[in-house]
């Protein structure tokens, strides 16, 4: 059976992945200001891996770096986390100091990205590590009930468990 | 602005777990030692920090903790805290010997026979969100735990994933976790649509007996209760005990624990002072009563041996459900002073012997299996030919829970039965007569699988590291023996007297 | 019973609708996707719970930029339906996952075939 998909839907997929992550990290970076943040950009950078394997059947060599990246993405946001611990944990250090995103809020305005504080950093490690955890189980998913192609046999572990 | 590191050591029984959770993933890539020694590393340190906050509570007293404010102990009303008194210490001790021991003894369990680095993950994980339950003090925070604690736990019981029967009794097991969690957050959306507030300690001064929390205490009692698997709602814990990967099993123990105690939390410090102590206290009891009854009768008739003893630790916890019951039925009368704080003494007692002792019997039923293939008591025999330790382990474990003196079971029994039989002597005449069907059970299972001629089931003793977890958990065991005094005064009253007088604001 | 007053109780009723359709579908329904289905509207119910309880009259949404005036409604319980969502996506990926497993070890989804622990 062919695992790809007609070269239609496969030309638009190509034409389709980059807005969509680049959508995606547009919810990550605002999340302060408008709705969004890291777990909904997250998801939406996750959907455009589910296009990809849809549309292709396969995922190439990608494969083995999400559970990697989504580690290194936790550690990111408790090391954030713990930064603060000067103060207490979470305390946001660099909330209008004038620093990587330190800025000061003044009533309404149309919002800068520069007054986050550790809040966008954090909202950059969850997102991270959300979209590849979520693009980890749809591919895990994916192998098991036979959307995709199944790979050729280097290693004998069978199937992985799925973890959050 | 002085840095002392001993009032933020809340934070870190939480956040090293997580944290060395998702480093033992990563650092696995390279290697499998650097993996292993690194879950090692989080446990040692996850216990350390625990002794330390414990060491800092009883000299000094307790504190609460706010996150991302700009001292660690300052009041505020939307931020979220952890409260570290004598009742979190209490409840962090337990917890983290019985973490430590089994995870000694799945390194050595786990060498040979399936891919490791994911369920040190897990394991892991499970700690941190036990920890976080036991140790918070606002509500929402309480419903994250709780579903971090199912998902991770229902995780490891699923770990073998070759084995149906495994993922059937995860997936039984994750339904009624997940259901309940949804229910916890019904109940904790009425409480703030009331109030406004999330915090234990506000709400516990605005709530009062109108239908409305009457209803939100039914449903978080009900249940807190059926993760702790009382009867009627502990129809997932033979599956799950029986079917957990080896040393995960003491673990799904672990989570039943803490959710007692964070049921025991909720009950004293949000709802005590405005609900009728007299009524809850008395459901308390009858949920008790019945919870050891039938663990007894069912465990009678069972012939696998981990779903026997998962059985018993269901009649186990009805015996600190109702000591706790009685002691919270009795609160702030002159009968409090009487006979109350002495059955409450005796049912955390309890819960600190019983996590202990639990996780033993767990861990040498999970080595007989491992050695022998066997799950069945008809099944086996002889065993004590070729595995010494073990015997004397199981011994150890089995004279503890069925309340025998001099062991340490005994010792918390007697201050339940002292007490209770002031309540309703007729409770401790049931609470008498299921210890001694407790005893005879555990004839049985020892005299069956133990003694009697060597029927070449098996070829030795297991590693010395299986040994030595064990041999952590016997240890304390003896301890709690032979200082029952020390540990009932040093541990448990301070504990008491942190629920009894409220959450500290 | 002005019309006021049903329009302000409407978000309650709904939420006791999706509630118990969920926990109908979770007891009384035999195929195991059904019953996660179940638990997927138990959550929508949960959250739209949370979320119209945050809600005073004539306050505007709580979004910063170019916003109408100060007058916002408090988003604690905005926040609490996030964590909420999210929660619930790991959990109906885990039981999803599991029903993939017991798909490939008992051969059907149904709860009267799947039930081999009691032997």
């Amino acid at each position: 059976m062919n695992w790809k998909m007609s070269r239609i839907v496969r030309t638009v997929t190509n034409f389709l992945v980059v807005p969509i992550v680049i959508f995606g990290i547009y919810l990550i970076l605002h999340g302060h200001l408008t709705p969004g943040g890291g777990f909904q950009g997250g998801a939406v950078v996750a959907s455009a891996t589910a296009l990809l394997i849809i549309a292709y059947g396969s995922l190439g060599r990608h494969k083995k770096d999400f559970s990697t990246v989504e580690a290194i993405g936790l550690i990111l946001f408790i090391s954030i986390a713990l930064l603060g611990i000067g103060s207490t944990m979470f305390y946001n250090f660099l909330a209008g100091t004038g620093g990587i995103f330190g800025g000061s809020v003044e009533g309404i305005n149309p919002g800068y990205i520069n007054t986050g504080g550790t809040v966008t950093l954090m909202n950059l490690a969850v997102g991270i590590e959300v979209s590849a955890a979520l693009s980890l189980i749809l591919w895990m998913m994916s192998k098991e009930t036979g959307i995709m192609e199944p790979e050729k046999k280097t290693s004998t572990t069978g199937s992985e468990e799925v973890e959050d | 602005m002085s840095f002392d590191i001993m009032l933020h050591t809340p934070t870190f029984a939480l956040a090293v777990p997580l944290l060395f959770a998702f480093l033992t993933i990563l650092l696995s890539k390279f290697s499998k030692k650097v993996g292993d020694v690194t879950f090692l590393l989080g446990l040692l340190l996850t216990g350390y920090f625990v002794f330390l906050m414990s060491y800092r509570i009883f000299t000094d007293g307790g504190w609460v903790y706010t996150f991302g404010a700009e001292e660690p102990i300052t009041l505020n009303f939307f931020r979220i805290t952890f409260i570290a008194d004598g009742f979190a210490a209490l409840a962090t001790i337990t917890i983290a010997i019985t973490a430590i021991a089994a995870g000694i003894y799945s390194f050595g369990y786990l060498q040979k026979k399936m891919p490791s680095d994911k369920f040190y993950t897990l394991f892991l994980l499970t700690l941190g969100g036990v920890n976080g339950m036991v140790l918070t003090g606002d509500l929402f925070n309480l419903f994250v735990w709780f579903e971090v604690t199912s998902v991770a736990s229902c995780a490891l019981i699923a770990y073998e994933n070759h084995r149906g029967r495994s993922v059937e009794a995860a997936l039984k097991y994750m339904v009624l976790s997940v259901v309940g969690g949804l229910i916890v957050l019904f109940s904790i959306g009425l409480l703030y649509g009331q109030y406004g507030v999330l915090n234990y300690a506000l709400l516990s001064g605005n709530i009062s007996r109108i239908f409305l929390d009457k209803l939100a205490l039914g449903l978080l009692l009900v249940i807190f209760a059926m993760k702790a698997s009382s009867v009627p709602m502990h129809m997932w814990a033979p599956d799950a005990y029986g079917e957990a990967p080896g040393p995960a099993t003491p673990f799904i123990a672990i989570t039943s624990l803490g959710s007692l105690f964070v049921l025991f939390r909720l009950l004293f410090g949000v709802f005590g002072v405005g609900m009728d102590t007299a009524a809850v206290g008395a459901v308390l009891v009858i949920l008790g009563v019945l919870s050891m009854f039938v663990g007894v009768t069912m465990a009678l008739v069972q012939d696998d041996l981990k779903r026997l003893i998962a059985y018993l630790s269901v009649s186990q916890v009805g015996y600190m459900t109702m000591a706790v019951g009685v002691g919270l039925a009795t609160l702030n009368t002159v009968e409090y002073q009487n006979f109350g704080e002495l059955a409450m003494k005796g049912g955390f007692f309890h819960m600190i012997n019983d996590g202990v002792y639990k996780a033993l019997l767990f861990l040498s039923a999970v080595t007989v299996v491992h050695k022998t293939d066997l799950r069945s008591l008809n099944d086996l025999g002889g065993l004590a030919h070729k595995m010494p330790y073990t015997t004397v382990f199981f011994l150890v474990g089995a004279v503890s829970i069925a309340g025998i003196p001099p062991m340490s079971g005994f010792s918390s029994k007697l201050l339940i039965y002292r007490s209770v039989y002031l309540y309703n002597p007729i409770l401790a005449v049931i609470a008498l007569v299921v210890s001694i069907i407790t005893f005879a059970i555990m004839g049985k299972v020892f005299f069956n699988a133990f003694l009697g001629p060597d029927q070449g089931l098996t070829d030795g003793e297991v590693s010395k590291l299986m040994l030595s977890g064990m041999a952590i958990l016997t240890a304390m065991v003896i301890v709690f023996t032979l200082f029952p005094g020390l540990v009932v005064s040093e541990l448990v009253t301070p504990a008491i007297e942190a629920l009894s007088e409220g959450v500290i604001p | 019973m002005t019309l006021e007053s049903i329009l302000m109780t409407l978000p309650y009723i709904t939420v006791v609708v999706l509630f118990s359709l969920g926990l109908f579908t979770v007891l009384f329904k035999k195929n195991l996707i059904k019953i996660i289905m179940g638990i997927a509207l138990m959550q929508n119910g949960a959250n739209l719970f949370l979320v119209s309880l945050a809600y005073r009259r004539g306050d505007y949404a709580p979004i910063f930029t170019s916003a109408e005036s100060t007058d916002m409604v408090m988003p604690t319980a905005h926040a609490l339906t996030l964590t909420s969502i999210v929660i619930g996506v790991a959990t109906t990926a885990l039981l999803l996952s599991f029903v993939i497993m017991i798909k490939k070890h008992y051969g059907s989804i149904n709860t009267d075939d799947v039930r081999r622990c009691k032997e």
